[in-house]
């Protein structure tokens, strides 16, 4: 057996062993996660499902090729296109963890391994970690399109194979492009990591932007519509190979599906060859110029920014004031936590300051009214994506430090309300700012700006004392990486939960702003009744979300012997 | 075994070691003594081909790390202080896992790991998931691991953190039992009565650059006022600062 065939049969074995374990786990968390992962499936197979319909309907033509037909096509291009940029961004910070970061590695490099072989068993982890995600919520869009169209077997095996060397590829782009950067900037690896992922986002925008330029979104034409979808395909993406190798299967053309096939299977193959090569020469000068870097002694960075923080927090007495702080120093220190914070809301920033172009296209209550129900929705999501990332590990992290804290004169209640306060007016700035400005830019109704700006305010509320109740309930004292604690069993409840809250919130102030409409139409004059109905509801929600998982949180600290 | 030559590991402006240049014997057990931060562990990374050095060379086994890695790499076992462990992996696996590391014949893993399992007395938990082990048994899972595919050289950073005192002594037979049968060691340690005990020759590092070796009469007579290994320790390493 090879060296790298040992590695990858280790990491069955671990995947194996960690199922087995799984089994030890509470059978309601069992249950409660696989119901939802299967919802989640099933929700989104609907959804693509009642789009492809609708699509097939558009535009029918009974004799031949609906118009609907055309656009659902491109649409998979389209799809495509953008999950293969998305995977070579992805890939940039998996390869960077798996290639250097990650524990074990050390521990490779002293074994007689060879560098390509090394490289290629970290690849197939690379190539894993980032395509089973876009796997679980690919296949519901595949098989919808596929069942919609009444495709052929042909069309579903065709989409299978094309899988793996479709996220090859992006794989292998990603672990050169994250080698050459830990290469160039092993001082600032990833500070750099950040900046190239930034920059790379950005021009992913600015590509998209300039692409549908054409388009006028107050009166769209489908033709130009499926001229920006056509100008998205380039004959040199293998995203296009991928989508045109996938469709013309579906369409029982087996010899161009075959051709497209060997073509993106044969480009994955070079890609991996030659990403070894590389590796061969680039990995290690990198790598120990890193560890160089992390053994060498250094001020921390942001020395000054935090000591201004210092005086700003005087309001606080101690113990939560040194607890704040030193929240705020170890989030600030470490990169690879604030910069998915910047990402995430510079992204929302960009769309939201694009805004102002686009606003004298919303000429209409009605559509101001549903962008400003969409907006609300991602920036609850996007709250949620980050207090389930940055929030809910908060009280894990503390983990085999614990003992300073319990020797302390300090109750777990402070230490529990300390993260969740953090937690409310950490993100409560960026949230509240962003929504404030959403409605400014669209001109929406005071009443309306209003009911905005209380709902993503008590959101706040619900999803901090969400993520710090159940990291309370749930805390993994054992792992000191965030990303891992996040992906453990209460991580995902907590994710889920979030998310349920979120659609009940988001629903909520939808039907209170499309009843107003209706109210209008019919007369009634009920729109005071539904509006303080739904003010009320998602207060209780909202209250319920924040005290329930605290307390139980709480409860489970003070039981627990550590 | 062991021959650094001129090697030099800098920092940026700081050098973490200085022109470093040691010769250990086959069958040699040697001792790495000095302060915090004098650049042992640096030196360590060096010799395991972890980082590479600004300036000069390590030739373990007559191979140069850097330039035939692979090769010098199956003659040496590592043993850190803070070993690596896969938690999901039983100890059993773990063993397995390093024999492919290593390519070790199926046949020879067999007997060899369960020999081992048995000798650092983790058998009866072999087939345990390594998560469960206390601090004592993930040591004594990383020594017999280290010693699966018969080193020529085995490298050792402070090794005795969770070991009790049979373990420290059983431990220390075992090596020293190793270097009579020919295999060389290299232990960079903080327990002086250890040293005192198994070292055939000891070097002093401070600030980066070796200050002595010899063995431990030779170092004992280093001093004006000769005592323990403590008392020279302290008083070559003052007198080094001053």
């Amino acid at each position: 057996m090879t060296r790298a065939g040992a590695m990858l049969r280790a990491k069955l074995r671990i995947v194996r062993n960690h199922f087995a374990s799984v089994r030890g786990e509470s059978k309601l968390k069992i249950a409660v996660v696989s119901v939802s992962a299967i919802l989640l499936w099933c929700g989104a197979y609907y959804g693509f499902w009642e789009a492809f319909n609708w699509l097939r309907r558009f535009g029918a033509d009974p004799g031949g090729i609906s118009l609907g037909d055309i656009i659902m096509s491109r649409l998979l291009s389209v799809f495509a296109l953008a999950l293969f940029f998305m995977l070579i961004f992805s890939n940039v910070l998996i390869a960077f963890s798996t290639l250097y970061r990650s524990r074990e590695v050390a521990y490779l490099l002293q074994a007689p391994v060879p560098w390509w072989e090394f490289y290629i068993a970290r690849l197939v982890e690379c190539i894993a970690f980032s395509s089973w995600a876009s796997a679980y919520l690919g296949s519901p869009l595949i098989l919808a399109y596929g069942i919609t169209n009444g495709a052929p077997w042909s069309f579903y095996v065709a989409a299978a194979a094309f899988y793996l060397p479709f996220v090859t590829i992006p794989a292998a782009i990603g672990a050169v492009i994250a080698m050459s950067l830990v290469r160039i900037f092993p001082r600032l690896p990833r500070g750099g990591m950040v900046g190239v992922s930034l920059l790379a986002v950005g021009f992913f925008f600015v590509y998209l932007r300039d692409v549908f330029s054409s388009v006028n979104l107050s009166d769209p034409t489908i033709s130009g519509i499926i001229d920006a979808m056509t100008r998205t395909q380039s004959w040199l993406l293998p995203s296009h190979w991928a989508s045109r190798g996938v469709l013309a299967a579906a369409e029982g053309e087996a010899g161009e599906s075959v051709f497209y096939f060997l073509l993106i299977a044969s480009n994955a193959l070079m890609a991996v060859l030659l990403s070894a090569v590389f590796a061969q020469f680039v990995f290690y000068p990198g790598w120990s110029a890193l560890l160089g870097h992390d053994m060498s002694r250094r001020t921390p960075p942001g020395r000054g920014v935090l000591s201004r923080i210092d005086p700003v927090l005087g309001f606080l007495r101690d113990p939560q004031r040194a607890l704040v702080l030193k929240d705020i120093r170890l989030f600030w220190r470490d990169p690879a936590q604030w910069s998915q914070f910047v990402i995430f809301f510079g992204i929302m920033a960009i769309y939201v300051a694009s805004l102002r172009d686009r606003s004298a296209a919303f000429e209409s209550a009605a559509y101001r009214n549903w962008i400003v129900c969409l907006n609300i929705g991602a920036c609850t999501l996007i709250l949620a994506t980050l207090t389930s990332r940055f929030v809910y590990p908060l009280i894990s992290l503390e983990g085999r430090r614990f003992w300073v804290l319990g020797l302390a004169p300090l109750t777990y209640r402070q230490l529990v309300w300390q993260k969740f306060w953090l937690s409310v007016c950490t993100t409560s700035f960026f949230t509240i700012t962003l929504v404030m400005l959403s409605c400014y830019m669209l001109k929406v109704e005071p009443i309306f700006f209003a009911l905005a700006l209380y709902s993503i305010i008590v959101t706040n509320f619900g999803l901090s004392g969400l993520a710090v109740g159940l990291g309370s309930l749930y805390p993994n004292f054992h792992e000191e990486n965030p990303a891992r604690i996040v992906s453990g069993m209460g991580g995902t409840l907590n994710f889920l939960l979030s998310m349920g809250y979120i659609v009940l919130v988001v629903g909520t102030q939808t039907a209170v702003m499309q009843w107003r409409a209706l109210d209008a139409y019919t007369h009634a004059h009920t729109f005071a009744y539904a509006l303080t109905a739904a003010v009320v509801f998602i207060a209780i929600l909202s209250a319920v979300s924040t005290w329930l998982p605290m307390r139980l949180g709480l409860r489970n600290l003070n039981r627990a012997e550590y | 075994m062991i021959e650094t030559q001129n090697l030099t590991k800098r920092f940026g402006t700081k050098t973490a070691v200085n022109a470093l240049d040691l010769s250990i014997g086959a069958g040699e057990f040697f001792c790495f003594l000095g302060p915090n931060g004098a650049g042992k562990t640096t030196t360590i990374k060096m010799l395991t081909g972890l980082i590479k050095p600004s300036s000069g060379q390590a030739l373990l086994g007559g191979f140069d790390i850097q330039k035939d890695p692979v090769k010098t790499k199956s003659l040496i076992g590592y043993i850190p202080d803070t070993p690596f462990l896969y938690e999901k992996l039983t100890g059993r696996e773990f063993m397995r896992f390093v024999a492919g590391l290593y390519q070790m014949p199926a046949s020879a893993l067999n007997g060899s790991a369960e020999e081992l399992l048995e000798l650092f007395e983790i058998r009866h938990v072999g087939d345990q998931l390594i998560e469960s082990y206390s601090h004592g048994m993930r040591q004594k899972l990383s020594f017999a691991s280290c010693f699966l595919h018969d080193p020529k050289i085995v490298i050792v950073d402070e090794p005795w953190v969770g070991l009790d005192p049979k373990n420290i002594r059983f431990v220390k037979d075992y090596l020293k039992q190793r270097t009579r049968e020919g295999m060389t060691v290299f232990m960079s340690t903080h327990s002086l009565s250890i040293i005192e005990d198994v070292a055939d020759r000891i070097g002093i590092i401070h600030n980066g650059s070796l200050l002595h070796t010899g063995t431990l009469p030779e170092i004992l007579a280093l001093s004006q006022n000769p005592g323990s290994l403590e008392d020279v320790f302290l008083e070559l390493t003052r007198g080094a600062d001053a």
